[in-house]
């Protein structure tokens, strides 16, 4: 009996033992902050692997999420253009941001004024660091620090996952390196403006990229550019997130028969991926085959 | 009208003088052109291309402090200035989470209503919008509050409003002591609207919204009937919902509708001379669908039913006091969106049916329209 009164408890107040309660913009930072919280947080995540973090629906669900949680964590640099009309609807005047590329060395950072006609520009620099692995460590410190500073009891507990995990990553970092090591200074071309961070980290030379300028759907005039480029320096592959349309790089595969890899830019945007190390292995694997 | 716009520009020169504040508003503005067709007998744009002076909306919008936010929405139509809202919320550190939220604005009677124009699907107001709101939709100055109910599965918020009553309240009577004077009874009284809406989110992929609304007042009062002035009151209950689908980034469908059930008092003489009162109970209806196929298409009809007559001039007889007449369109768009949200064209047709009660005669019209729509700076996209 007493069993059934704990349960129906634990269901009316919706009782939980976390201290605190996260909710992260992308499924990326949701990975993190489970590998540093672990059952000490309990966490949620807005946009799903498989959507592009640049445009989210505002619904109402996600102001429920955010209604009780303690800290919302962030990409930055206007990523997330969606996340204060969410965080305005959710009413929760307690909610702490935390913007995870403070400590982050931000690259295509504009020199000059920004407007529409060169695409979608973020005006603060290139918000997709993620996809460096050097930069998640400073992402998980980030995260770290925040968790302990909310949760000062189990700080000791986080700094140790913190630890354990950049030691991780420290590993996957020199395997992927290795890996990577083929494709030294090859040309290939990306799709959207995203792969500054990994293609600066793993020393590929981006050749160009599908979109005639960040954001914007390609042109049958822009494609046949890509075309003479890829047939001009013998490219080879066209890599690309896995939620844009494929349609213009099939294309230019058509013509060239350069090859066109789709992958997941977020955890749980392939089935398989449930972490960032295997996002970054799906990644480097698809690459290197 | 003049001393709106020069306080705009105003307004815009203090912004250049302070750029590089971190306090600026946001300012955004929406541009609209329409170019029609109709073929409507007897109208001077039957069968002709014809230009509608471009319309515009500027918005300025900014956090007033951690806790709360005003907006302001100029607009530009048929050659004239106005405010077409002005407001200011506040959104958090109120006691029980509540919001609340002052100004003239479009008020949460329905769904639809509180979107604006540029972001709809379809082109034209629905039917039911034009008799029972008017022209300008259910936009009205009064001040909101709205509280989210305390439901884990699914998001729940009631919204309790008081408003001035100038988009129910536009009836026009004749003097009774000089008939050839008539009261102007707009915003005379104030009226009360509520809303309960509820959001399921019911897969990765679908979301459903159902809403509740009711408003309450009094439209007109009665100077004919008795010697003391009598109120004549109102009752709207309006039910809608929002079914979308969306697969991937380029494709979604949305299924919307809403519906108004109007009870009101109103005035009738069989002879123009000895009036009595009476009370009628009439409704208003539409549903639509809107599927984009592609990131820079879509295609999408609606259907409407309403009780009165489309384009008829406000009066006891007609409009909201309408239960004999009725009024029915179906419309038919297609949608190019060639970059995002940035720029939009849609070509549209509208047919209208019109029913009289006394089996009076009358044509279907038909329009045929052509929108440009843009969009400059950070206007935010409606939420779902």
């Amino acid at each position: 009996m007493k069993k059934i009164i704990l349960l129906a408890l634990f269901f009316m107040f919706n009782i939980t033992f976390a201290q605190v309660n996260v909710v992260t913009t992308t499924s990326t930072i949701y990975d993190i902050v489970k590998e540093i919280g672990k059952d000490k947080v309990e966490v949620d995540y807005l946009c799903r692997g498989d959507q592009d973090p640049h445009f989210l629906e505002v619904k109402p669900s996600y102001m429920l999420k955010l209604r009780k949680a303690d800290i919302l964590m962030k990409i930055g640099l206007g990523l997330e253009m969606w996340a204060q009309q969410l965080i305005d609807g959710s009413r929760n005047s307690k909610l702490e941001i935390v913007d995870l590329s403070v400590d982050i060395s931000i690259k295509e950072v504009p020199t000059a004024k920004v407007d529409a006609s060169q695409g979608d520009i973020h005006p603060h620099g290139n918000p997709h660091y993620w996809l460096d692995p050097e930069n998640v460590k400073i992402m998980a410190k980030e995260i770290y620090e925040s968790l302990s500073n909310k949760d000062t009891e189990n700080s000791s507990f986080y700094k140790k996952n913190y630890e354990v995990y950049s030691k991780r990553l420290d590993g996957k970092i020199a395997e992927w390196k290795n890996k990577m090591s083929a494709l030294k200074d090859k040309p290939i071309i990306f799709f959207h403006a995203s792969w500054i961070y990994f293609a600066d980290k793993f020393g590929i030379k981006i050749a160009g990229y599908v979109e005639p300028k960040p954001g914007i759907t390609p042109t049958p005039s822009h494609n046949a550019d890509i075309i003479a480029l890829v047939k001009k320096n013998k490219i080879t592959k066209i890599v690309m997130e896995n939620f844009y349309s494929d349609n213009a790089p099939n294309q230019i595969a058509e013509k060239t028969g350069v090859k066109v890899i789709k992958v997941p830019v977020n955890v749980y945007g392939m089935d398989g991926v449930d972490s960032y190390i295997k996002m970054m292995d799906n990644i480097i694997n698809q690459i290197t085959k | 009208m003049k001393k709106i716009f020069f306080f705009f520009i105003a307004l815009s020169s203090l912004n250049v003088l302070k750029a590089q504040s971190n306090t600026n508003p946001d300012i955004s503005l929406i541009g609209t052109f329409n170019t029609f067709s109709n073929f409507i007998k007897d109208t001077p744009e039957y069968g002709k291309l014809n230009f509608e002076t471009p319309s515009m909306e500027m918005f300025v919008d900014g956090y007033l402090n951690p806790y709360s936010r005003a907006t302001a929405n100029i607009a530009y139509e048929e050659g004239e200035f106005a405010v077409e809202e002005l407001y200011a919320q506040i959104l958090r550190g109120l006691p029980l989470d509540l919001q609340v939220k002052a100004g003239k604005y479009l008020v949460g009677f329905g769904k639809i209503n509180t979107i604006h124009p540029h972001a709809w699907a379809f082109l034209e107001r629905p039917l039911f919008h034009q008799i029972y709101f008017g022209a300008e939709g259910f936009n009205d100055i009064g001040i909101d509050l709205s509280y989210a109910l305390p439901f884990e599965s699914f998001y729940s918020s009631i919204d309790i409003g008081i408003f001035k009553g100038d988009a129910i309240a536009k009836t026009v009577a004749s003097n009774p002591d000089d008939p050839s004077t008539f009261y102007q009874l707009r915003g005379n009284n104030p009226v009360f609207v509520g809303r309960w809406s509820n959001f399921f989110q019911l897969n990765d992929y679908s979301d459903l919204e159902l809403g509740l609304s009711g408003s309450y007042g009094v439209h007109s009062y009665d100077y004919l009937t008795s010697d003391s002035r009598k109120a004549l009151f109102y009752t709207y209950t309006g039910l809608d919902f929002k079914y979308k689908y969306r697969s991937d980034a380029y494709s979604s469908f949305v299924l919307q509708g809403e519906a108004l059930l109007n009870s009101m008092d109103v005035l009738r003489s069989a002879d123009e001379i000895f009036f009595y009162q009476s009370r009628i109970n009439t409704l208003g209806v539409f549903v639509y669908f809107d599927y984009q196929f592609s990131k820079q298409f879509s295609i999408g009809a609606k259907y409407d039913f309403t009780y009165g007559i489309i384009g008829d001039e406000p009066g006891y007889a007609t409009l909201s006091n309408d239960d004999k007449n009725k009024t029915q369109g179906i419309a038919a768009w297609f949608g190019f969106y060639p970059v995002e949200e940035t720029l939009a064209f849609r070509l549209g047709t509208e047919n209208l049916f019109f029913n009289y009660s006394d089996g009076a005669p009358r044509d279907s019209e038909t329009t045929i329209k052509l929108q440009m729509i843009f969009s400059l700076g950070p206007h935010k996209a409606h939420p779902f």
